[in-house]
């Protein structure tokens, strides 16, 4: 029976200096801070033999005071009834982070959703362009919370 | 060959139409074009689902000859019915520019009227009455088809007033 436990004992096995704050809040979860360059790694590692076969989710968190970026993993199975948090801290002036398109396929829009609203720039994506906004709009990264690009302009229909 | 024809009355398209817009012609004209105001299948939001239910058997919107069209090209009305993304505006232009004219633009929801709940987002369209030239407004989160239908009504009472923006006099 594979549970949080025993991924959490794998990883530390494979990736021994890469993991930190590692913390099983249950048997099915797991949170865990992974460096920004074995990221990819750790993802194969848990598909190929973690039958950790389904990225949840990608997104991304801006930390102003700490002057970093976060990009989120949410990654489950459907062999087990596990969902692991990997979180990955970048520099808010130059983050950049290893694609993981090549091991989850679905993770291409996830980047390219996270790309355009927080300007992560993710190396060797196959096609990293914006998703949902405009092209125009692509520099002001909306959800960091310095953004100051709102309308401001009063709609003349409210009174 | 090469004489000239002198002393023909001549008429143009825009005599005949200025004939039309000032005689009781386009009363009669009117008459039918606000009873076959026929709606765009475009659902842009969860007005859309109102929308769609308005078109439905139950409504039976046939009484006041208002049937949904799919295509832009035999639409008479679109409703815009939710947030117009920055995205999307350019998609919404073309399908307005596809509808043959005379055309009309009924705004429902709060979303299209000021934003809603994306009011001042960064992402949409604020003030789609600067863009559109829009007849109705129907206020409402979503507003229930009977809502959707007394706009449809509004508008026809409009065209028949001749005050509608769709039509040019």
């Amino acid at each position: 029976m594979i549970d949080a436990d025993y991924i959490l004992s794998s990883l530390t096995k494979t990736f021994p200096n890469d993991l930190s704050e590692s913390k099983i809040e249950s048997d099915m979860r797991l949170t865990s801070y992974v460096e920004k360059d074995a990221i990819f790694n750790v993802c194969k590692h848990m598909l190929d033999n973690l039958e950790c076969n389904h990225l949840s989710c990608e997104c991304g968190v801006d930390y102003p005071d700490r002057n970093e970026l976060e990009v989120v993993y949410h990654i489950a199975s459907y062999e087990h009834p596990v969902v692991i948090t990997l979180k990955v801290k970048l520099p808010r002036d130059d983050p950049e982070i290893e694609s993981i398109v090549s091991v989850y396929w679905n993770a291409n829009w996830y980047e390219r959703e996270t790309y355009e609203l927080y300007g992560i720039m993710y190396k060797n994506h196959p096609d990293l362009k914006p998703l949902l906004l405009i092209d125009e709009m692509l520099g002001d990264w909306p959800l960091r919370k310095d953004y100051e690009g709102f309308p401001n302009k009063t709609s003349k229909n409210l009174v | 060959m090469g004489e000239v024809i002198e002393n023909v009355g001549f008429t143009t398209t825009s005599a005949i139409s200025d004939f039309l817009k000032k005689t009781p012609a386009q009363d009669i004209i009117n008459w039918g074009r606000k009873n076959s105001l026929w709606f765009l299948t475009q659902p842009m939001g969860c007005c859309g689902v109102e929308m769609i239910s308005t078109g439905c058997s139950h409504y039976d919107t046939d009484r006041f000859g208002i049937i949904p069209r799919d295509s832009p090209r035999q639409a008479d009305v679109i409703v815009i019915s939710g947030y117009v993304t920055k995205k999307y505006l350019p998609a919404l232009k073309r399908v307005w520019d596809q509808m043959p004219s005379p055309k009309w633009i009924i705004c429902m929801g709060d979303c299209s009227i000021s934003g809603g709940p994306f009011y001042e987002s960064y992402s949409t369209v604020q003030n789609i009455d600067e863009i559109f030239p829009v007849d109705v407004f129907i206020p409402g989160c979503p507003p229930r088809p009977e809502a959707l239908i007394q706009g449809f009504i509004e508008l026809q009472k409009k065209i028949m007033a001749k005050k509608d923006l769709g039509t040019d006099y």
